[in-house]
């Protein structure tokens, strides 16, 4: 058992998070001691120190709260026991980088094509740095900027008006001086090769299967490249390409029509001449993974396990194809591809839609004939 | 799973309700617990067996799940394709050693009361936390451990200080739970957030 207590702030979104742990650690003698997220944008951040600075600081990190986004919920724990606290998650996934004495500016949005092109246009609009990003759940993404309060509040403006014409802005944040032990809130920044194109074309959809669809549109509709299908959040999921502007455009609109089709298409958006780290960013590639086959390929997609596995059973069992691999798109919807011929994986897919759809919710089945020979190995299933 | 006869399959919404039905599945009949899954809140508990084993223990553990929460899933799969195992994201671990008593489960929306409540629970009742899961969808669930009086007290606790809590989900006391089913459930994984 512990001398001190524990205190612990539940907030949906990043920015009321930030705003009232920075708020919690001005206010009184306490540290940062943990943070975990359980989907749908609810994060929590734990604080200890002596009882009565864990009290104050909860009071004021509530009304931080309150005043900057939406407040769960808050606790202190005097004399906390160990054989509580020690199985509990929050501890993990601490270490982020170090906070440097200048202002943040936190971009949280809906999705992460508005993120990406606001970052673009806070990047352009100021002299700030661009960190890294990451989804909380609920397609609730964000990414913050650092630099001096004038130029974060600029670029701040500036991204949120442009997120804004993609898609929903949840929550914007500046914090003037910000406190030094907010580092474990801080998303690490990928580091990828910073590099210029002319331009960068995003398709955000809902589900795995309709983005894959969309990637092969858009790479036999125009000389582009896909760089990565990021790692979604709330079933959301977003192809990268970029290109000469004139290819981009036309792979996007390619690509937005067959999302759809397929399924629903969230956003689609054209940034012309990113910024080299904007693209360091976001988009590096992922490893490369995947067979090569060069078969025809099945994409299912269900709500629920069962579903899923029943399909699956009932496709390898109608037809001569092979499981490749599964995707969960942020732990929302959950896929399975199947390779074989264009014949064996057709009868295959209608074979597993009907069985998904009596078992659970589908959101997509469909055959795609032939892979662009672009996608292969640069899918995230395998 | 490959090889086995047939795949029993309980779905829920949360866990708590999942392990409810595991445990109860695998007390019912000769079954093998082969793990679980999750996807949007939901959870999936998988076990082997002989066909006429898994359908006697669905039926088991259908009805100890609806104890706990009103819709479930309950699924068999018959001489599945080897991929099928491909889909079980927690397979049970070997050579777990547990101590013999009853298991508690508390879910929430929300991670937040959690920390209070099983602060209350360990230090009003001989009970131990060994683990809170999350399986996203905000669904939090502690399991603890102790004897079937000190997990019954450690309960009534729980529901006396989340009684007036919008985001209780549910609570389920398992005496003697299954060892397989401890291995499955409650053993840190680290992380599950976001």
């Amino acid at each position: 058992m512990s001398s001190g207590a524990i205190g612990m702030l539940e907030t949906r979104g990043m920015a009321s998070l930030m705003a009232s742990t920075d708020a919690m650690l001005k206010a009184a003698e306490v540290r940062l001691c943990g943070r975990h997220g359980i989907g749908s944008g609810w994060l929590t951040a734990v604080i200890a120190g002596q009882v009565a600075d864990v009290e104050a600081a909860i009071s004021v990190g509530e009304v931080e709260a309150n005043r900057t986004g939406e407040l769960i919920g808050a606790q202190v724990v005097p004399r906390p026991d160990a054989r509580a606290t020690d199985a509990m998650p929050h501890a993990t996934g601490l270490g982020a980088e170090e906070v440097q004495p200048r202002a943040i500016g936190l971009l949280e949005t809906q999705g992460l094509t508005p993120l990406v092109a606001g970052a673009d246009a806070m990047l352009k609009a100021a002299q700030v740095e661009l960190g890294g990003w990451a989804f909380i759940g609920g397609a609730l993404c964000h990414a913050p900027i650092f630099g001096d309060v004038a130029a974060v509040q600029t670029a701040l403006e500036v991204g949120r008006q442009a997120a804004e014409r993609i898609g929903t802005v949840y929550a914007t944040l500046v914090l003037p001086q910000p406190s030094e032990g907010l580092g474990p809130l801080l998303p690490p920044a990928p580091a990828g090769l910073t590099r210029s194109t002319g331009a960068l074309g995003l398709i955000e959809t809902i589900g795995y299967a309709s983005v894959v669809g969309s990637a092969d549109a858009m790479l036999k509709a125009a000389d582009v490249q896909v760089e990565r299908l990021s790692i979604g959040s709330g079933g959301r999921i977003t192809a990268l390409a970029t290109g000469h502007l004139d290819d981009v455009h036309a792979a996007v609109r390619a690509g937005a029509e067959t999302a759809t089709a397929l399924g629903e298409l969230d956003a689609s958006a054209v940034v012309s001449r990113p910024d080299p780290a904007l693209v360091a960013r976001f988009a590096t590639a992922a490893e490369g993974l995947g067979s090569g086959a060069r078969q025809a390929m099945g994409l299912i997609e269900t709500r629920s396990t069962v579903a899923l596995v029943r399909a699956v059973d009932r496709m390898l069992k109608a037809a001569a194809v092979e499981y490749e691999g599964g995707y969960k798109v942020g732990y929302y919807l959950t896929a399975a591809v199947v390779r074989g011929d264009v014949g064996a994986v057709q009868v295959a897919i209608d074979a597993g839609r009907e069985e998904a759809v009596e078992h659970g919710e589908l959101v997509s089945a469909y055959a795609i004939p032939q892979l662009y020979s672009g996608l292969e190995g640069r899918l995230p299933h395998v | 799973m490959a090889g086995d006869p047939a795949v029993g399959m309980i779905e829920v919404q949360g866990v708590a309700a999942a392990i409810v039905g595991a445990d109860a599945a695998c007390k019912a009949a000769d079954v093998k617990l082969a793990g679980w899954s999750s996807i949007g809140g939901y959870t999936t508990a998988f076990f082997t067996g002989s066909i006429s084993d898994v359908a006697a223990a669905l039926r088991s553990g259908e009805e100890a799940a609806r104890g706990v929460i009103e819709h479930v899933v309950a699924v068999p799969l018959l001489q599945p394709a080897a991929a099928c195992s491909h889909f079980v994201d927690f397979p049970v671990r070997d050579d777990s050693d547990f101590p013999a008593g009853a298991l508690g489960l508390v879910e929430t929306r929300g991670y937040g009361a959690h920390i209070h409540t099983n602060d209350q629970m360990v230090k009003t009742a001989a009970v131990e936390v060994v683990n809170v899961l999350t399986v996203h969808d905000r669904v939090v669930c502690s399991l603890i451990l102790g004897d079937v009086g000190g997990v019954t007290e450690a309960i009534a606790v729980a529901q006396k200080l989340l009684a007036d809590c919008e985001h209780l989900l549910g609570t389920a006391l398992i005496p003697q739970p299954r060892p397989e089913v401890l291995a499955a459930y409650a053993v840190p994984m680290g992380g599950g957030g976001v």
